[in-house]
C-alpha cells in the first residue's frame, strides 16, 4: 500500500555535505518512491546527549510516498550505513503542520474528547 | 469547592497534531529532570497528552531532547 512517510536522518557531522547528499540519494533510490522525496536540511546541530563520541549531527527531514513493502530493505541499508547515526521513519500525519483549528473544529473535538475521558 | 478545570494549552494554540520535531515546544512539557509533565499539572487534554508522550519519546530518540536533564556532574 502506498503511504506517505516522514523520515528523519541524523548523519555523522564529520561527513562532507556532498557525501551526505550522495548517501541520501543512494538510500532513496531503493524506495522507488512516487515523485521526488521532499528534503529539508536542518544542517549540523548539537545533539541533546552524546551518541558514542559525537556531539553534533547533521539532520535531514525527508517526506516521501512509498509502498510499505520496500521499507524493510530501505531500513536495512540505513542500518548498514556507518554514516547514519540515527534514523526514524514514521507515517506522516496529515494533521501535522496543518493550519490551526478553527473554533468549530475545536468545539467538535471537545465534544468528542468528553466522551472518551471522563475523569 | 471544585477546582476549575485547566484548559489544554494545545487546544489554545489550536494545534491539531503534536510535532515531534519541534523540541522547543515539547520542552515546555517536560520537568527540570526531563520527565514528561503529567496532564494533571499541564492541563493537557487526553488526546493531546497521548500525542505529546509519543512525540517526546521520538524526539528523545533523535537526540533533540535528552532522556535526563539537569544532573550533569
Amino acid at each position: 500500500m502506498i503511504r506517505e512517510y516522514e523520515a528523519v536522518y541524523v548523519f555523522d557531522s564529520t561527513l562532507e555535505d556532498a557525501a551526505i547528499n550522495e548517501k541520501v540519494a543512494k538510500h532513496h533510490a531503493l524506495l522507488s518512491a512516487e515523485g521526488e522525496p521532499s528534503l529539508n536540511h536542518w544542517g549540523r546541530r548539537q545533539l541533546a546527549y552524546k551518541i558514542g563520541k559525537r556531539d553534533t549531527g547533521y539532520y535531514i527531514v525527508a517526506r516521501f510516498k512509498a509502498d510499505g513493502k520496500v521499507l524493510p530493505e530501505f531500513e536495512r541499508s540505513l542500518k548498514l550505513d556507518d554514516g547514519v547515526v540515527r534514523y526514524l521513519i514514521s507515517i506522516h500525519e496529515d494533521e501535522l503542520g496543518a493550519p490551526p483549528m478553527t473554533e468549530e473544529q475545536l468545539a467538535a473535538k471537545r465534544a468528542r474528547d468528553d466522551d472518551e475521558d471522563d475523569d | 469547592m471544585r477546582r476549575q478545570k485547566k484548559t489544554c494549552p494545545m487546544d489554545e494554540a489550536r494545534i491539531r497534531w503534536v510535532d515531534y520535531k519541534d523540541e522547543r515546544f515539547l520542552s515546555r512539557f517536560i520537568t527540570d529532570n526531563g520527565k514528561i509533565l503529567p496532564s494533571r499539572l499541564s492541563g493537557t487534554c487526553a488526546r493531546h497528552q497521548r500525542q505529546l508522550a509519543s512525540a517526546i519519546k521520538k524526539a528523545r530518540f533523535l537526540a533533540l531532547l535528552g532522556y535526563t536533564r539537569g544532573q550533569q556532574a
